[in-house]
Parts: structure tokens; C-alpha cells; sequence
């Protein structure tokens, strides 16, 4: 573990008239460049613990450190300018212009305009919005999903080195939540940001962290470790019961396509003879030739009963490739389209549409082996390095 | 002369009178304005101060709400009792800037507190001070809702600062008065009439103005 960009000491948040505290005598380390996911049942005070990190909500008791630098009682507005800070409701200013929405907090900052508004095209670029485009609407001009992108860029306008994110997918359509989280670790990758990231969904707490803390009442830790760890040796019956059924399905959203070696279908090109392509296709096990364009983007299925048809043109006959994901995608996303698909196998393509290759029930099968081994491994590593440093002391 | 006979001499009674009309109606606008800038100040300021304090902001409504239950007359009256008050516009704007505090106060704090709490909190969140946001978020959002305060305050006191000419006050009252002073002769309803008209035209002239100086002063974002 590098070295811990967040640490909270000992932190409790009593509430006046509340006999219980909603946060107790809560400790832990976020390290530099991860994503941290808060995750726990409704009312577990995953949103308090969040929010006294940045103090919006003052802590009774207990430290804060951010950077080695102890800011609990540090002047809180300074605080929150290296804090970048995303919320369900997202929260951006409707009687500003997309531009002044991004530009706050450097403006708070003094920087020059000049500055300022690279800044805010470069942000918008980041998050995929069209700096010309955008830059002069308002925030009631922009859908939900684009909202939420102007959100993600106000949060980093300043380049603060930590993130505290509050359910920031969670008043999204599913189709489009999943695509934004896409694009957020792919963000994420270039920016390397600290991120504490609270959330109520398991799932979501799997695919964005890089560590998962799964908090009880009063915000008690009851595991505090990386998703496959959690996912495979769940601490106790709680987080066994809040991973709920299907922790092997569930890994699959650990893994990311890119990682593992892909399925090797038969593929021909749009322009090649039928005879060509029965026999490629007859030449391997599997029961049908995928057909690229001439860029090698994936077009049909061809079964043998299409290519034994002579009347139709290639274009028209067999099915149309429909399950496509990214190398970035998961293996969960990746069984998903593969179960949708007539074929049994999705393809996968690179960002400018083209065949990289297929995932099928092999590939699964194979990753979710490895995985296992893996888990195994580390299990068993974990354990020696406990018992070796036990000896040590 | 019947009411109908004295009618038919307004237009005549207009035509020859214009210029005094149009200079009562000058010096009416002036109080109206000057009570309404100085309410304006005062009554956004309070609800500023209080609309986050809830016992603050009830005594605020409270007693700008009793000044706006006295009567015009009896406030008036109350007024010229006090030392260094006098006669003439002084005592009028005073009494002005009382009437017009209630909707002023009570629409600013309800605009301010009708921001979207989201909105305040990722405001907060970013690190504005209680000033900056106060001024660069939650004001601004509110401000349709203040500005309508404000122009239900200036009609209301359009209407008060007529008799205001009951203590030598300016405006277009003195015709109303001057009117009904004349009871019985050719030309009281004409002087009278152009009094009421003329304070009607210019309701309708703050009513118009104000709803450029909303379309001006918000926001494409919010409207």
C-alpha cells in the first residue's frame, strides 16, 4: 500500500438528539490513486463518513488527515477547494453557463481567464462533451447523463487530488449508468485520483473500487479490502449476506476483457466467395463465420445454411452482429451479450468499431478457473504474511 | 351639471392641465421609487440576515407584516407626530418604505429558501464561503421570486402615496383631493379623474417596467 492520502482517526458524529452516534470511533487509510467505495445498507451513515471528510458535516471526535496534513479544525472552504466533489443530484448551477458551472472553483482560485477556460475545454474533451458544443448552454439544456459529465469536470476542475463522490450514478438510467461508469475508470486511468465513492449497490461497489469498505450500523467496518478478496472470503456472515447469491458471477464483473486471451471465431470478408468461406468455416468447430466490412468491422453471422443459399447477397442473409462490448468492458458484460447473442458468442471491438476478437463460454469459463486460483493464491499469501508478521512481533 | 356633463369636460379639462398632471404624476413616481429602493434594500437585506434563523425570520414577518394592518391614515397621522417628521414628502416615503417591507422580506425568504438544497450543498461542497454563495448562488437564484416582491410592493404603494397628499405630500393625490374639494362645481370630477387615471397609468408603468428590468436581470438559465 502506498501511502495513505486520506487517513481518518478515531472519527465519531454524534447528532444533537440522536442517542446513538451515526458514525463510531471510525478509522481507516485511503491510499493515493485508489477508489475507495463506501458501501453499506441504507442509514449506515456511509454518506455521514463521507461528508466529514470534507467537513460539510463537522466530526464530534476523532482526526482527519489528508496528505499527512492533520485538517480537522483547518479553515473548512480552503479544504474543500482540494476536494472535488460529485452528488447524486449533481447539483450544478442552473443560472450558469456549462462554462462558469466547470470554472468555479478556479475562479475561487484566482486563475487567469485565459487558463480558466483551457482548462474547461480540456475538462469537457476529458469527459467526452464537445467543448464548442456545450460550453455555452445551460445546465437545463443537457440531459441527465450530460449533466452528470459536467459534474464529474466541475469536480476536477482544479485538479484536486482527492474525490468524494456520493451515489453519482445512482439517478441514472441503467444503460446510461453503466456507460458512465465505463467512461469514468477510463478517466480514472489518466488521472490517478484519490476517490472515495459511497454507494447502496454491491454491484457498482465491485466494478468502480479498487477497494470496497462494507460498513455496518454507525458506519463499523466489517471488511475493509480489495473486491476479490471480499468476493471470495467474506469476513462474516454480514458481508456474506449484504454480497448477497452469486459471488462467482459477481467476480465476473472484476475482470475486464482486455486481460484475457479471446475466442478465435472463423471470420471473412464481405467481398470473399461463398466456397471460400464454407470452407474456413468448415475447417473450424465452431457453427458459423462472422463476416467483416472492408474496414474489418464485424457485420453478420453466416451459418452454413446462409452461405448455401445462392439467391441473396451476403449483406442480407444471416444475423446481424448485435452483441459487441469494448476491451474495457467486464466479463459480466461480456456473458450478458454472449446470452443475448443467437450465436454464443459476443465479438469484441476495438473503439473504432473493428474485430479484435470474441468472448464465449470458453473464455468465461477459463477466466473465472483462473480467478478462482488466483483468489486462492492470494488467500493463502494473506494468511502466511499474518502469520510471519505474528512471529515478527 | 350632472356627472355625465362633467365628463364630457375631462378631455377638455386634460388637454389644458396636461403639463400639471404629468408633473404630479413625475413627483408621485419619485416618492413611489425612492420608498421602493430604500424597502428594497432594507427588506432583502432582512431577509438576507434572517431566512436561515426561523424565530429571527417569524419576528421579521411579524412586525413588517403589522405595519402593512395600520391604516394609511391613522400611520399618517402617527407620523407627523414625531419631532423633525414636518409635512410634505419626507413623512410619505416613510410611510411608503413601511407598507412595501412585508412582500419584499416575505418573497425574499421564500426565494432563498426555495433554492434547490443541492444545488447549496454542492456549492458548499466546492468550497464558496457563506458569502459566496449567499451572493454568487442563492441570490441569484431567488431573484425572480424577490423581484416579484417588489413589484407587488410598489403597487401597493402606488395607491398609499395618493393620500399622502393629505400632509402636503407630492403627487398626483392633491388632484384627487383638489377634486373632491371642488364637490359641486364644473370641474370636480374632471380634476378628480385625472388624479385616479392618472395613478392607474402609472401602476401600469412600474407593472411594465419590472417585467423588463425580471426578463434583464435573470438568468437564460432559469427563466
Amino acid at each position: 500500500m502506498t501511502e495513505a492520502m486520506i487517513r481518518l482517526e478515531q472519527l465519531t458524529k454524534r447528532f444533537p438528539g440522536q442517542s446513538e452516534p451515526a458514525v463510531e470511533e471510525l478509522s481507516m487509510e485511503i491510499p493515493e490513486g485508489e477508489i475507495v467505495v463506501l458501501v453499506g445498507p441504507s442509514g449506515c451513515g456511509k454518506t455521514t463518513t463521507m461528508k466529514l471528510i470534507n467537513r460539510i458535516i463537522e466530526p464530534s471526535s476523532g482526526r482527519i488527515f489528508l496528505e499527512g496534513e492533520d485538517v480537522t479544525a483547518a479553515d473548512p472552504d480552503q479544504l474543500r477547494r482540494r476536494i472535488g466533489y460529485v452528488i447524486q443530484q449533481i447539483g450544478l448551477f442552473p443560472h450558469r453557463t456549462i462554462h462558469d458551472n466547470i470554472a468555479t472553483v478556479p475562479k475561487l482560485l484566482g486563475w487567469s481567464d485565459d487558463k480558466i477556460r483551457a482548462r474547461v475545454d480540456e475538462l469537457l474533451e476529458t469527459v467526452g462533451l464537445d467543448p464548442s458544443r456545450y460550453r455555452d448552454r445551460y445546465p437545463k439544456e443537457l440531459s441527465g447523463g450530460q449533466r452528470q459529465r459536467v459534474g464529474v469536470a466541475r469536480a476536477l476542475s482544479a485538479d484536486p487530488p482527492v474525490m468524494l463522490m456520493d451515489e453519482p450514478f445512482g439517478a441514472i438510467d441503467p444503460i446510461t449508468r453503466d456507460r458512465l461508469q465505463n467512461e469514468f475508470l477510463r478517466v480514472q486511468e489518466d488521472i490517478r485520483k484519490t476517490i472515495v465513492f459511497v454507494t447502496h449497490d454491491i454491484d457498482e461497489a465491485i466494478k468502480m473500487g479498487d477497494r470496497i469498505a462494507i460498513l455496518g450500523e454507525r458506519s463499523v467496518i466489517a471488511q475493509y479490502d480489495r473486491p476479490e478478496v471480499i468476493l471470495s472470503q467474506p469476513a462474516d456472515g454480514f458481508v456474506e449476506d449484504f454480497i448477497g447469491s452469486g459471488a462467482s458471477l459477481k467476480r465476473l464483473n472484476l475482470a475486464r476483457v482486455r486481460d484475457y486471451e479471446l475466442g478465435d471465431w472463423p471470420t471473412g470478408r464481405v467481398d470473399e466467395e461463398r466456397p471460400t468461406l464454407l470452407a474456413k468455416l468448415r475447417a473450424s468447430d465452431k457453427g458459423a463465420i462472422l463476416i467483416l466490412d472492408a474496414e474489418g468491422r464485424p457485420q453478420r453471422w453466416l451459418r452454413p445454411r446462409d452461405l448455401q443459399r445462392p439467391d441473396a447477397s451476403l449483406s442480407d442473409i444471416g444475423l446481424v452482429v448485435e452483441a459487441k462490448v469494448e476491451p474495457q468492458a467486464t466479463l459480466a458484460d461480456a456473458l450478458n451479450e454472449l446470452v443475448r447473442s443467437r450465436v454464443g458468442s459476443a465479438v469484441v471491438v476495438d473503439k473504432s468499431g473493428v474485430y479484435a476478437g470474441t468472448v464465449d463460454m470458453d473464455v468465461i469459463m477459463t477466466a473465472a478457473e483462473a480467478m478462482r486460483k488466483a483468489a486462492r493464491a492470494d488467500a493463502r499469501a494473506s494468511m502466511d504474511a499474518e502469520s510471519s508478521a505474528g512471529q515478527v512481533r | 351639471m350632472t356627472p355625465l356633463e362633467q365628463l364630457e369636460g375631462f378631455p377638455t379639462y386634460l388637454a389644458n392641465n396636461w403639463d400639471t398632471v404629468l408633473e404630479l404624476a413625475i413627483a408621485h413616481a419619485i416618492v413611489v421609487g425612492v420608498s421602493i429602493v430604500i424597502a428594497g434594500v432594507v427588506g432583502v437585506g432582512l431577509g438576507c440576515l434572517t431566512y436561515r434563523n426561523q424565530p429571527a425570520r417569524d419576528a421579521v414577518l411579524r412586525v413588517t407584516g403589522l405595519f402593512l394592518t395600520i391604516p394609511s391614515l391613522a400611520l399618517y397621522a402617527l407620523l407627523i407626530t414625531i419631532p423633525g417628521m414636518g409635512f410634505g414628502a419626507k413623512p410619505v416615503i416613510v410611510a411608503l418604505t413601511m407598507y412595501a417591507l412585508l412582500p419584499i422580506v416575505r418573497n425574499t425568504v421564500t426565494g432563498l429558501l426555495g433554492v434547490d438544497p443541492a444545488i447549496v450543498e454542492s456549492a458548499l461542497g466546492m468550497g464558496l464561503s457563506r458569502g459566496q454563495r449567499l451572493f454568487r448562488i442563492e441570490l441569484p437564484l431567488a431573484w425572480p421570486v424577490v423581484l416579484t416582491g417588489v413589484r407587488v410592493s410598489t403597487l401597493i404603494i402606488i395607491g398609499i402615496a395618493a393620500l399622502g397628499a393629505i400632509l402636503n405630500g407630492p403627487g398626483l393625490g392633491e388632484l384627487i383631493f383638489d377634486g373632491l374639494g371642488r364637490f359641486g362645481t364644473p370641474f370636480a370630477l374632471p380634476i378628480a379623474l385625472s388624479g385616479f387615471l392618472g395613478v392607474v397609468a402609472l401602476g401600469i408603468v412600474f407593472d411594465v417596467f419590472f417585467n423588463v428590468v425580471t426578463r434583464l436581470t435573470t438568468s437564460r438559465g432559469v427563466r
